[in-house]
């Protein structure tokens, strides 16, 4: 900042020079500055007479590495998997927003979202490609671009539903409220692409003012914009006698014709249509339409209210034409010559039979009887005498034989064939009742508890008609069986090769997806412990200070025996503590295995006490796990060998019989180091001695 | 439940605030429901030994359509039973039962437990029309309307469960877990509703 004030004369005249990089007062000549910071761009001539800037690029993100020009295969190791996840992201954004011609600025909006996105873990789940497309979506309605969901689509090559759905989604999540979708957007792009010429600006404003008038008729709403700006454009080209087939306009509106038909045809029903095209653009009308939707709805709801009364003046004209027919037929009746002889007989037998039938039945059931009825209860009634002839089913119930069947046949479930009484059904009411009886007297209270099946209001005469009897049965099976022929050979070829594979031994059962073990909150007493709790289980970044860290933790020396790192450390101090022998035995029996590195060495007990403290799942192997171990092995062995609980070492044993699989190549030398020792040993090998 | 003459399967009447005298008839249309026969079920005995099924060995069930009430059922072998089609809670119940019967009938241990009404599907009309982007813009971030994906603006109740859909105009359709929820998310938007209203010209 140049001064204003000059220090030794007071005087406020003061020459910056920006070549010499110099502030000197005129008035007393005080140099008051030197070597002013210029933020000049540079140029430098290089070979072949090119002048180009000096300077570097700085990414905008990111950690701050100076870019290497030599070794390139290590610039992905080191990052975070969440700068990794930034970088590929603001990747897919730059080429997606590219191919949509979006500014830069729009870019890096969509950047920010997606940053927002993926520290609210939303992209959980859900493809990139798809969360990508919604934010550069998302900023295309906030910044009100002519760019459509379905452009998106078009390249990704997805549903639009699917890239709405989390479009929608994210908006929500983020709290984002997006303007809605105002159709005059479209109509210059569009516009544009119809190739108007010189008049494209002409013809955009008469579609504009089309597309306010349809707004203003209730056309757009719940519509895609997309179509109305077709219907719009296609009406104004015709007005400036251009001429724009509706494929013409399909193509580039991307609506199909009925859509754009139907469009036409509503504005064709609006008042305005009736205007002059020198009127329309003069006069705006003031009467408003109701949505087209409605209209057809009440035009629907008219059509109903005339059938309706047409069918009432029907009814009254049949009401006479009955009334003929009726006297018509009582006189044929008349006229009909009587039965004589055995058919009198017999037209007369049913009825005493029927009395008796009513009078035996008359006190469980309801007197109201239809006519219909009676021929099932007679022949019902009759079965029902010969089938316990048969059976010699003893009586279970005194309700009468009618009770019976059902009760007995609630009793069996397991019955297969339904007996003929059944499939002829009883009266609705009852079986019902007596169902009800029988079920109230058998069953407790609670029905819904002990999961017993409720039949109030239920027919076994209605159930029983869904159920096939055998031969029906039969027919169905082979029906089926030849049609799902293709479907019943793979199967039973899955079935052969599986058995096949048993045999061989080489059968492989589907794994089952491990869950992602939830991360365990952290509990402890001091910072301190946290701070160690949350780096065992944490990657650890390159932006953490250790030597800090460590300074931090010295003082910290209180933190309780439960604190595991120092459980880490304190073990290759104390291998012959007995609480720890079993862990030993399997180290040592590993260690006979092979010799290496005592860098390793640290690197992989620190891994594996890590692992055995926390319970989350086997990470990839990189360096900055190492690091991480190494870091637990840093702690200051000042922290005494606390008596490590029972329950803890009972624990890791569990746990390391678990891992033993994974970890067969691991070697442990049975010499204990020193936390220090390891620091030292450590320096930069470890990066290249990875173990796996 | 009274009815009028145009809807014959109301189910409700909710009279509005003093400034509407008349009644908004919400009419359930759907009624979804689950519950477990506690057993397993053979899936080919069931599709072959009745009526009105439709085996899908592909996805593993059996749709079972039950003509009075008029239920479609998907059945799992695993005992697992949707019921759909209901136009009220108690007739789902019903229908559910009655198909337990039937699973019985055909010789399976069934017994009925866990029935429980998952979604209840209603449909309303208001007598007037609504100007969605109006009524987006006034309850942002709840309302959501985008033309392009669904022609209806839709407003989501947390506190309630409920999902109601707004069409331009005026009829509304809402999803909850049961029906009394569903006539109180419909009391709830109404107000809303309301206020962006546009009178139609007749």
């Amino acid at each position: 900042m140049s001064p204003r004030v000059c220090r030794t004369c007071g005087g406020s005249n003061i020459d910056v020079d920006q070549a010499r990089g110099s502030a000197v007062c005129t008035s007393c000549g005080s140099v008051l500055e030197d070597n002013i910071i210029v933020s000049e761009v540079q140029f430098v001539e290089g070979s072949g007479g090119v002048s180009s800037a000096v300077g570097q690029f700085v990414s905008a993100d990111g950690p701050v590495k100076a870019p290497l020009l030599g070794s390139g295969f290590h610039t992905g190791v080191g990052k975070e998997s969440r700068a990794q996840t930034l970088q590929s992201g603001k990747r897919q954004i730059q080429q997606l927003g590219s191919q949509l011609q979006l500014n830069q600025h729009c870019l890096d909006t969509a950047f920010n979202f997606f940053k927002m996105v993926v520290s609210k873990h939303l992209t959980r789940g859900r493809k990139t490609e798809h969360v990508i497309a919604a934010c550069l979506y998302l900023v295309c309605r906030t910044e009100g671009t002519p760019h459509m969901l379905l452009d998106l689509s078009d390249l990704l090559q997805v549903n639009v539903y699917i890239l709405g759905k989390t479009f929608l989604l994210l908006a929500r999540e983020l709290c984002i409220n997006a303007p809605a979708i105002d159709p005059c957007l479209y109509i210059p792009r569009f516009a544009h692409m119809l190739e108007f010429g010189v008049q494209t600006h002409e013809v955009s404003m008469t579609a504009l003012r089309l597309v306010q008038r349809m707004k203003r008729d209730w056309m757009h709403t719940g519509r895609r914009p997309s179509g109305l700006c077709g219907a719009a454009l296609l009406v104004a080209a015709r007005m400036h006698k251009f001429r724009r087939t509706v494929k013409d306009v399909i193509s580039v509106v991307k609506v199909c014709q009925a859509t754009l038909r139907k469009r036409l045809t509503e504005f064709e029903d609006t008042p305005t249509s009736q205007l002059t095209i020198d009127e329309f653009m003069r006069v705006d009308l003031e009467q408003e339409c109701d949505p087209p939707s409605f209209t057809a709805a009440q035009h629907k709801v008219k059509m109903q209210q005339l059938e309706h009364e047409l069918a009432r003046k029907l009814d009254e004209v049949e009401g006479e034409i009955s009334c003929y027919k009726d006297e018509i037929e009582t006189e044929l009746e008349k006229s009909r010559p009587k039965l004589r002889g055995i058919y009198a007989a017999y037209a007369k037998e049913i009825d005493p039979e029927d009395v008796d039938v009513l009078s035996s039945t008359s006190e469980p059931k309801e007197p109201a009887v239809e006519d219909m009825e009676l021929p099932h209860q007679l022949t019902q009634d009759f079965l029902c005498q010969v089938i316990q002839e048969e059976e010699g089913r003893g009586v279970l119930m005194n309700d009468g034989k009618r009770g019976t069947v059902p009760e007995s046949k609630g009793a069996r479930t397991h019955h297969q064939v339904a007996p003929l009484a059944d499939i002829l059904g009883k009266l609705p009411s009852t079986a019902s009742r007596e169902l009800q009886q029988t079920f109230t007297i058998s069953e407790t209270d609670g029905q819904s508890a002990s999961g017993e099946l409720d039949l109030d209001g239920i027919s076994d005469q209605e159930i029983d008609k869904y159920i096939l009897n055998e031969k029906e049965v039969q027919v169905k099976t082979e029906l089926w069986i030849k049609q799902n022929a293709e479907y019943l050979k793979e199967q039973k070829e899955r079935e052969d090769r599986i058995q096949k594979e048993k045999e061989q031994g080489t059968y492989k059962e589907k794994k089952k997806k491990k869950k992602c073990k939830k991360r365990e909150q952290i509990e402890a007493l001091t910072a301190g412990e946290a701070i160690e709790k949350m780096l065992e289980k944490k990657k650890i970044s390159t932006k953490i200070n250790y030597d800090v860290l460590r300074d931090l933790n010295s003082r910290g020396t209180g933190s309780g025996g439960g604190s595991s790192p120092s459980r880490a450390s304190s073990d290759p101090l104390d291998p012959n503590s007995t609480t720890r022998k079993p862990l030993n035995r399997h180290r040592r029996r590993k260690t006979r295995e092979a010799n290496q590195g005592l860098a390793v060495n640290a690197s992989i007990m620190g891994k594996r006490f890590r692992r055995l403290i926390s319970s989350t799942p086997k990470k990839k192997k990189t360096a900055s796990e190492v690091e991480n171990s190494v870091t637990m092995a840093t702690e200051p062995t000042t922290t005494a060998n606390d008596p490590i609980s029972d329950p803890e070492a009972m624990a890791p044993p569990t746990v390391v019989e678990e891992e033993e699989e994974e970890e067969d190549d691991l070697d442990v030398e049975e010499d204990c180091v020193s936390a220090l020792q390891l620091i030292e040993d450590y320096g930069c090998d470890a990066e290249e001695e990875e173990v796996f | 439940m009274c009815e009028s003459p145009w809807s014959p399967c109301c189910t409700a009447h909710f009279l509005m605030d003093s400034s509407n005298e008349e009644a908004l008839d919400i009419i359930v249309t759907n009624v979804v429901a689950t519950f477990r026969t506690r057993c397993h079920l053979n899936l080919r005995t069931i599709a072959l030994e009745g009526t009105n099924v439709i085996y899908k060995p592909e996805v593993g069930k059996v749709l079972m359509k039950l003509r009075k009430p008029k239920i479609t059922a998907s059945i799992w072998s695993s005992g697992k039973i949707i019921c759909t089609g209901a136009t009220s809670e108690d007739e789902a119940k019903l229908g559910a039962r009655r198909l337990a019967r039937c699973l019985q009938k055909l010789g399976f241990k069934v017994r009925f437990s866990a029935f429980r009404v998952v979604n209840v599907l209603a449909v309303c009309s208001m007598p007037f029309a609504v100007h969605l982007i109006d009524f987006t813009k006034n309850n942002r971030p709840i309302a959501s309307y985008e033309p392009e994906l669904h022609p209806a603006a839709t407003y989501r109740i947390k506190t309630l469960k409920a999902t109601i859909q707004v069409f331009s105009t005026g009829s509304v359709t809402v999803t909850g877990p049961n029906v009394q929820n569903v006539a109180t998310a419909v009391e709830q938007v109404y107000p809303l509703l309301f206020e962006c209203q546009k009178p139609l010209c007749k």
